[in-house]
This record gives structure tokens, sequence and C-alpha cells, in this order.
């Protein structure tokens, strides 16, 4: 048994029962009173169920604050992964203001570039190719509408990636969208 | 099981879908993962039906086939024409609103497994009976057997359980993403009256958004000569920024709206960066919040109530976050702002009630109770240790083991308190009883269960009961849960008020405990180890020793008391290490005695009585 330190209680000396708990005992005598074993029965059963409906409505209590330190301890953990990202940048700044090589500074800037697509990569992140494709609500957000030479309904320019994660719509690109050749007189 | 009826929010730019599980309303996630679904319907040139939040996407390609707020128009002779195939089909609102509806039922249908065939729907208070009518058939049409349609503000009402109460009279302010209503309410005996209703068609968390979207733009065009007005990629970043820093100036008093690369010109690219601070935010939307307050007054006068008739206010919608929007209310009513649940699912939440109440569901489960303060004990040092915190339902049970405080302890007392205070004597003294003729031992060896366990009726039965004995004695409270709700609140108060102070005492307390407990067990190490230490190291220690008792008998500053422990357990590791070697050696035999103190079998209910009676 795992000893986990109780707290203690103090004492004063001892006394005889209170009236309180006299009462008390005399209350649990008084409420001995007749009743039938079907009445005792049902009167169990309802006690049953209040507290089985009570253990519940506790246990959703509980399992609501747990879900709310659960997802501030997931968040956590995503932070982590980009933290090292913040790091290498401060570095960049850091190598920059020491030596103000541009060249350099570029260099570390795309090292640190691949280093976050590869972050959402692991994260099943991955930009939605939108470009010369059909508008799909599914996927895209459309913002604009203009006359093209391009066919109807195709997305003409990208003003904002789009994003999946595992399949799943993270963000949706915000797009142009053709809406056909200028419309002769009809 | 019951078959459910879903309670719907439809609303003119969002609608929600809720459900009561449990007794406790459940908001429905949709398909896509969100709370809400904006109700906007679109037909695509293949004849496809989108709802939601597609539809939205897809508006500006297909504007004559997109149908928004199509609310505005239920009831009317409006009808909207689609050209598919070269065929015009004509839809009438009620039929548009049934496809927003279709795909609320779906969504609740995935959730619940299972069939949905009953619904209530929600309309504003001002809806008359042929817009009520229109909504009804609108559930029809969708497949959904419509119990009952009801007013906006009696569902939000409802969420908050205002129905439960004596007469009162209600106001509800709902400032939704493009609409504003107040209603004022009457309540008695379950049933709602709308005395008056006002409201701005056009006015909601939009405009606010445009507001800074506008600020955004000048700032921009002062500071660099750039027009972003014209450039569509920069004022959709500009929108979603917007609207993010109205979110957070909710919860903060200054937020930064950062957009690098917002656009370039010959000089190169241009990023953007503009503080805003809550104030600047608040006086931006000034006049808009002021229109609003305007038409509660007019409300207050159709209704021919004063702001101090009012006892209760809800809001609705999510524009109700921004703190001046509650702060205005506040200093124009003084009645009591309910806010707890989510503004923008309360109505669709009342709805669900509503639909839990007709199925039947809530007559079902039996209203319980929750203890509206911590039950606590009083333990070493006046701290009070709780057993049942506050918000717990009722009936329950709670057991903790507690033990002695000093060696050879022939007693210990119960005091029961009640109260979120961490002081035994700050918070309300329930009762006190004592469990005496604990044999003699050790202090920290005993082990008394602590039984709180209370009732339906919130009557509170505390048992303590020595392990080691079974001797055991017990309290009824009678009154744990009913204190009057002023009372409550006062002790709630008080808490917030004094938790700093609190957590200070309680852990000065602690501080001492640790003291106490420290003197004891190197004292008990020094007498046990006798001449295994070194007369010049127990010299040292007792000294310390002596010093750490006299701090603590007068009382010292904690931060001295807390440096005396530390120099003392320090120089007295080594003789806890040696003593931990003798007991190691000696051991079982001084714990078997302890635990297995048979004492006398006093009343002691037994373990085995209790599987006796389940039999």
């Amino acid at each position: 048994m795992s000893h986990e330190k109780n707290d203690a209680i103090n004492t004063t000396q001892p006394v005889n029962m209170d009236k309180q708990q006299e009462e008390a005992m005399k209350l649990d005598l008084t409420a001995q009173d007749t009743c039938s074993a079907e009445e005792e029965e049902t009167r169990s059963l309802i006690d049953r169920l209040k507290r089985l409906q009570a253990e519940f409505e506790n246990y959703k209590k509980r399992v609501q604050r747990e879900m709310g330190s659960l997802e501030e301890r997931i968040s956590d953990r995503e932070i982590l992964d980009f933290i090292p990202l913040f790091d290498n940048m401060e570095r960049a700044f850091m190598s920059y203001s020491g030596n103000n090589d541009v060249g350099s500074f570029i260099e570390g800037i795309e090292r640190i570039f691949a280093q976050f697509s590869q972050v959402l990569n692991h994260k099943g992140v991955a930009p939605i190719e939108v470009l010369g494709r059909r508008f799909d609500p599914a996927k895209h957000e459309a913002l604009l509408s203009v006359e093209s030479d391009e066919e109807e309904n195709m997305v003409l320019e990208e003003f904002e990636r789009g994003y999946l994660r595992n399949e799943r719509l993270l963000r949706p690109n915000k797009v142009k969208v053709s809406r056909g050749k200028p419309k002769t007189e009809e | 099981m019951k078959e459910k009826i879903i309670g719907i929010d439809l609303g003119t730019t969002n609608s929600c879908v809720a459900v009561l599980e449990a007794g406790a309303p459940d908001v429905i996630t949709n398909n896509e993962g969100e709370r809400t679904t904006p109700s906007v319907v679109a037909f695509t040139d293949t004849g496809e039906r989108l709802v939601g939040r597609l539809a939205k996407r897809q508006a500006i390609t297909n504007p004559e086939h997109t149908i928004a707020s199509i609310k505005r128009q239920m009831g009317t002779d409006f009808r909207v024409n689609i050209k598919t195939d070269g065929k015009v089909r004509e839809y009438t609102p009620e039929q548009i609103s049934a496809m927003i509806i279709q795909k609320l039922k779906k969504d609740a249908e995935e959730h619940l497994g299972g069939k949905v065939t009953k619904a209530v729907i929600t309309v504003p208070a001002y809806f008359n009976d042929s817009q009520r009518q229109a909504t009804k058939d609108a559930g029809k049409i969708a497949g959904l057997e419509v119990m009952r349609i009801i007013n906006e503000p009696t569902a939000a009402s409802l969420a908050y359980g205002l129905d439960k109460t004596e007469e009162q009279t209600i106001l509800v302010y709902d400032l939704g993403g493009g609409t504003f209503d107040v209603s004022i309410l009457e309540i008695g005996e379950g049933v709602f009256e709308v005395m008056a209703t006002d409201g701005d068609t056009h006015l909601g968390g939009d405009d606010f958004d445009h507001r800074v979207m506008d600020w955004l733009v000048e700032e921009f065009r002062k500071d660099t000569g750039i027009d972003l007005a014209n450039d569509p990629s920069a004022m959709q970043r500009l929108k979603d920024a917007a609207e993010a820093a109205k979110m957070e100036l909710s919860s903060r008093k200054e937020t930064t709206i950062n957009l690098p690369y917002i656009t370039a010109d010959a000089s190169g690219p241009k990023h953007m960066e503009k503080k805003l601070t809550r104030a600047k935010f608040e006086q931006m939307i000034d006049d808009l919040l002021q229109r609003t307050i305007q038409t509660v007054d007019s409300a207050l006068r159709e209704a021919k109530k004063g702001a101090e008739d009012i006892d209760q206010v809800v809001l609705v919608g999510g524009s109700t976050r921004i703190p001046k929007v509650q702060e205005l209310i506040l200093s124009r009513i003084p009645g009591k702002i309910n806010k707890e649940i989510n503004s923008d699912e309360v109505v669709a939440c009342g709805a669900a009630i509503q639909g839990g109440v007709l199925a039947g569901e809530v007559d079902e489960i039996v209203l319980l109770d929750v203890t509206p303060l911590t039950l606590s004990i009083e333990t070493l040092g006046g701290v009070a240790t709780p057993l049942i915190e506050r918000n717990t339902t009722i009936p329950t049970e709670k057991t903790k083991t507690f033990t002695t405080a000093e060696d050879n302890q022939p007693a210990v007392e119960i005091h029961v308190v009640q109260g979120e205070r961490k002081m035994a004597t700050d918070n309300k003294s329930l009762g006190k009883f004592q469990l005496t003729g604990l044999p003699p031992a050790p202090r920290g060896i005993p082990q008394i269960d602590v039984a709180f366990n209370i009732d339906a009726d919130g009557i509170l039965h505390v048992a303590a009961k020595d392990k080691a004995t079974s001797k055991s004695a017990s309290i009824t409270i009678k009154d744990s849960s009913r204190l009057d709700e002023s009372e409550i609140e006062r002790m709630q108060r008080e808490a917030e008020e004094h938790a700093e102070e609190d957590k200070q005492k309680a852990e000065d307390i602690e501080t001492r405990n640790r003291a106490d407990q420290l003197v004891y067990s190197v004292e008990k190490a020094l007498s046990d180890l006798g001449e295994k230490v070194s007369q010049d190291e127990r010299g040292k220690i007792e000294d310390q020793l002596r010093r750490l008792k006299d701090k603590l008998s007068q009382n010292a500053p904690i931060e001295e008391i807390r440096q005396a422990i530390e120099e003392l357990s320090k120089s007295s590791q080594h003789l806890a290490e040696e003593a931990y070697k003798q007991t190691a050696s000696t051991a079982g035999s001084g714990e078997t005695e302890t635990s297995s103190g048979e004492g006398e079998e006093d009343g002691g209910d037994y373990i085995d009585a209790e599987y006796d009676d389940k039999e």
C-alpha cells in the first residue's frame, strides 16, 4: 500500500458524546419506523439510481476538467516542436548582426525554412496544389471571380496557400476564379 | 431508449443544433468540425446543392445561385429562381431553409448514430404567425416533425434555467454576426410572456470587423501612400486579422496586427505592423454600441418598464463577449448578467432543453442538486481540508484517511466546515464530534477514515472510524446544502477576495507543520540511535533543534522558520540515514504491531456486515 501522508487532526481531551451526536443517533432510531420490505426496496433502488446519476454527473465534470488540461498539454507538445525553429531564427539574426554577411544569412534562413517544412511534413500537413485546377469549394475559398480566357471555374491565382492535414482540410486556399470569356449580348 | 428531440437555432447568418444528453444540452459538431453552420445554400452548375461552409466559400464565383440570409424572407412571397441545365426552378424561402435544416439534421444523426425525426426550432420573438408557420413548414419539408416553435430569447432564458425561478423580468440582448435584437420577457410559473421586442436588422459583429479594417487601410495609406482597398488578397488578410484582433481584445488590453509582405511597390515589399488597444477599438465602435443601448431603451419604454425592473439580463451572440458591450449594459441595467454559456450556442441549448422536456426526458431524470460550497474538515494548524468540492452533484460519498498530530493522542475531533476559504475558522462551522478511545500510538500512525455522505435531500452524514480498533463515531448535519443564495454568493465572493492571503496562510501552516514533523523525527532518531551519534554531531543537532523549537513556540516569521528547517534537515541528514539503516534491520515487528491492533469491537460496522446487507 502506498503510504501517502495523511493530514493530521488535532485533539482536545476526550469528552462525552456531544448533543448533536446524541440527536443524530436518536434520529437514526426514529428513521427505523415500520415500513414494508417492498417500500424499503423501492427506496433503496431510488437511492441507488440517484447516486448512480450523481456519480455520472460528477464524472462528466471531472472529464470536462481533465479535457481542459489535456488540451493544454497537447498544445504544449505542439509548441515544443516549433520552438527550435524560433531558436534557430534567433541564431540567424545574431550571426548576421556579428558578421553582416547577407549570403550566409540567406543560407541560414533557407535551412530554417527546410526545417520548418520538415516539422509540418511530420505533422501530416501538406499544401494544396490549386493552380491550373478547377475551383472546388471543399478545398478552396473564392475571393474574386473575373472574366478571362480560361474556362469557367478554373483557378487563376492563389492569394493564400491552403493546407490539408492527413487528408482533412486545415485551411482552404484563397483564390481568384475565372468566370469564363466575356459574354456577348444574350 | 426514447427518441431524441433536437433543438435548432435557425439563424440569419449562422445556425446551430444541440441535443439533451443526460440532462445537459450538448452542441453537435458538424461534418466540417464546426459547432455552428453558416446559413448559406448554393446550387452549382452541375445541379449539386451545397449548404453551410462550402456554400459560403464559393459564393463569389456563383453569386446568382448562392442564397444567404434567407431568414429575412421567411413568410414572404419572395422566390429564389435557380437556372440549371437551361431549366428554371423556383424555391420558396421555406424550401431554402429546409435545406439548411436538413444538413443540421444529418449532422445530428451522424452524431447520435440514429434517425432524428423531431425538433424544436427557434424564431425571433418578433416573428409573426406567417413567419412562424413558414419556419414550421421548413422543418416539415426537411423531414422533421416540429414539436414546437419557441422564441429565441425564451430559449436563451431556458438555457440558464430562468424558468425555474419565481416571477422575473428578463432582458435578452442578442448581438449576432449581422443582426441585433432586444427582447423583454416576463416569466412566471414557467410561462414566458414577451413584453417588447426591438432591434436592428443590419447591425452586428461584421460591422465591428469593418471598422477595424477601415482603420488599418487608412493607417497604411498614411504610412506608405498605398491604398490596400484595391488589393483583394491584402483585403482578405486584413479581414481575417481584424476579426482576430477584435476577438483578442476581449481578453487583452492591446493586440498587434502583424502582416508581413502585405503588398509591394517599386521600392520593395511592404509590411504592416499596427498596435490596437482595447480603448481605441471601443472608440471605433462606440456609435454602434450606443445605438444598441438606445434600442434597449426603446424596448424598455415599449414594455413600460424601467431599467430597475429588470431582474436578469441574458447575453446572446458572439459580439456580447466584447467587454465594452457588457459594461454598457451593466451601466444601463443593474440586473444580473448571465453570460456563462457560450453566447453563440445558448439559443440552440435552450431549444434542446425544450426538446428534452417534450420528449419526457427531463421528467424522467431526477433533478439533482449540487453542493453549493466545499465541505471540509479542520486539520492540523486550523487548515480546512476539503472532502467534497463545491459543485459536486449529490447524493455523493467521499472518504479520506487522516491521522493523529501527537504521540498517544487519545481522541480526534472532527470539525466539519463549509466554504471556500483555506482556514477552517474563516468558513462556516456545521458541527463537530469526537472519536475517542484511540489506542496509544506514535503520531502519524493511526489511520482514521473520515467519510462524508450527502444524500439526495442534502443531509450530510459524517462518520469517523479508526481502522485499528474499528471504533467509530458520526454526526448528521441537516442543512448542509440549504444556504440561501445571498449567503452562498457572499461566501464565494469572500473566498475570491481573500484567495491570495489565504494561500499564504495555508503555506505558512504547511511550513510550520513541516517544522513540527522534522523536530519530532529528529528527536526520535537521536534517542533511537543513542550512542551511535558522536558527541560533536549530537551537540550541533541539538543546538539547531532547540533553535527551531524556539522559533516555532515564538511564532517567528515564516522565513526564519524555513531557514531553521533547512539548517536542521541538512545537518540531520546523516542521522536520518543511520536511523533508516537501523529501522530497516529491525523492521517487521514494529509495523505489524501498529496495523494489527485489534481493539474492542465496540459497535464498529465491519465490512462483513455490509456484505450481508447486499444479499
